[in-house]
């Protein structure tokens, strides 16, 4: 006879599936004709169930994100050197003829340095896109949710990610809404709504954005077609490979059911 | 300073687990601004040991930066904690109390979000960590015992005493019979 000690745990292993399968399966076996061993199953079930369900996952809050963000972003020696700095620098350098070169060299590094960077920022959030995009329809993952319907896939999406995405089927013609996914740009996850447009596939992304309501900024890359702008506290990316005129009217009927959310 | 390759590939292994990580280190220091805190930390330190990153999980790979990062933070900062942390390490104690691992056979009563909560917060913090990482996380025992630091053996007791105390917790005619569960002996400083 075991000690009860251990045949508790044991138990506790059966019902996360953690025993190997001989011991598995005589612990079905056993189920079958002992009642108690069969209760002591069920309320390790329930427990499971009811923590599952109700205790409370702890989301990293936004504050958290941005702090992790300027953890993360690209070292800086000149990024982050204020502008004073360099005027006060080339003031420096302009008392000393010898020098000024010098000082219009540092001031051009510093300055392409920060130009450089943002746009390295942009491109690289466009280069994700499009490999999000490449991927979704390389045919394994599209969706998680599969649903014409946006009454069911924005709840599931508002239940897997810490904002409520706007989710719309396009009012346009050869539009089919497929459903959507839960992926991961610029540091954030992101809400994903896929679309079928007569043989394309459009892949709309949908994240929190502070910034101000923008009009879409449009763009071909590697021939996807791609826009992104703001709306309604919400950042928007939208990439296809329908044609260029097509693409505009799929970009409309998106901006449209942003509106209403 | 790691450089920027370095920032990149840690970005895109790490951040994906974040809200695993502030999961876990709110569930361990019960409360926002200690948890954030010690997930900045735990991710500076891991950013710099990647190297040391074989590739092949980097959930429980930082999931265990986290949690050691956690404990290390809870010794300097909570005292009390501690204390019941040291006691519980030691499994004699638990095979010394062998009636709370035996669940009353009547049925849990439904349990409202709260009390599930506060039954949770109210485990010694080697319980609430095992049980966090199986039931809010889906960890395996071999992720759970990498992280926590312990054999497997050990994921196993440990969660088995983790759901008694709950089920002690949750349920009604067991209440008034309830040993002092640790937290409650601390006067507060919950959330």
């Amino acid at each position: 006879m075991m000690k009860p000690q251990l045949e508790t745990q044991r138990i506790n292993a059966f019902v996360d599936g953690e025993l190997d399968l001989v011991n598995q399966l005589e612990i079905e076996e056993r189920i079958k004709l002992d009642a108690g061993l069969r209760a002591q199953v069920d309320a390790l079930r329930q427990l499971r169930t009811a923590i599952r369900e109700d205790a409370e996952y702890h989301a990293a809050p936004d504050a958290l994100r941005k702090r992790m963000a300027a953890t993360l972003a690209p070292e800086p020696a000149a990024r982050a050197r204020p502008p004073g700095t360099v005027v006060a620098l080339q003031r420096w350098f302009g008392w000393r003829p010898m020098a000024t070169s010098f000082g219009l060299v540092a001031t051009l590094v510093v300055a392409l340095n920060v130009v450089g960077l943002r746009s390295a920022q942009d491109d690289r959030l466009t280069d994700d896109v499009v490999a999000s995009h490449v991927r979704s329809t390389l045919g394994q993952h599209l969706v998680d949710i599969a649903s014409s319907e946006h009454h069911v896939v924005k709840p599931w999406l508002s239940s897997k990610l810490d904002f409520s995405p706007p989710v719309n089927e396009l009012q346009i013609p050869g539009s089919v809404f497929l459903g959507g996914r839960v992926d991961y740009l610029d540091g954030h996850p992101v809400a994903a709504l896929v679309y079928r447009q007569g043989e394309h596939v459009v892949n709309s992304f949908v994240w929190p954005d502070t910034g101000k309501d923008t009009q879409p900024d449009f763009s071909s890359q590697r021939g996807f077609q791609m826009a992104h702008w703001s709306q309604a506290g919400m950042a928007h990316w939208v990439i296809s490979d329908v044609n260029r005129e097509e693409f505009k009217v799929v970009v409309s009927a998106v901006q449209a059911g942003g509106e209403d959310h | 300073m790691p450089d920027d390759e370095t920032r990149r590939r840690f970005e895109s292994l790490a951040m994906p687990h974040l809200n695993a990580a502030y999961n876990l280190a709110r569930w361990l220091t019960h409360n926002d601004h200690d948890a954030q805190d010690v997930v900045q930390e735990a991710f500076e330190r891991a950013m710099r040991y990647i190297g040391t990153f074989r590739g092949d999980n980097a959930r429980a790979w930082l999931l265990q930066t986290v949690r050691n990062t956690c404990f290390t933070w809870m010794k300097e900062n909570r005292p009390v904690e501690r204390m019941f942390l040291d006691d519980a390490a030691d499994d004699a104690h638990e095979l010394a109390a062998p009636v709370t691992d035996e669940p009353p056979a009547v049925a849990m009563r439904k349990a409202d979000r709260q009390q599930i909560n506060h039954a949770i917060a109210d485990l010694p913090i080697v319980y609430r960590e095992v049980l966090v990482l199986r039931e809010l996380e889906e960890l395996s025992y071999n992720d759970i015992a990498r992280i926590a630091g312990i054999p497997v053996g050990t994921v196993m007791s440990r969660l088995a005493r983790a759901r008694g105390l709950m089920r002690e917790a949750l349920t009604p005619a067991a209440r008034p019979v309830l040993r002092p569960v640790p937290r409650t002996t601390q006067g507060g400083g919950t959330q």
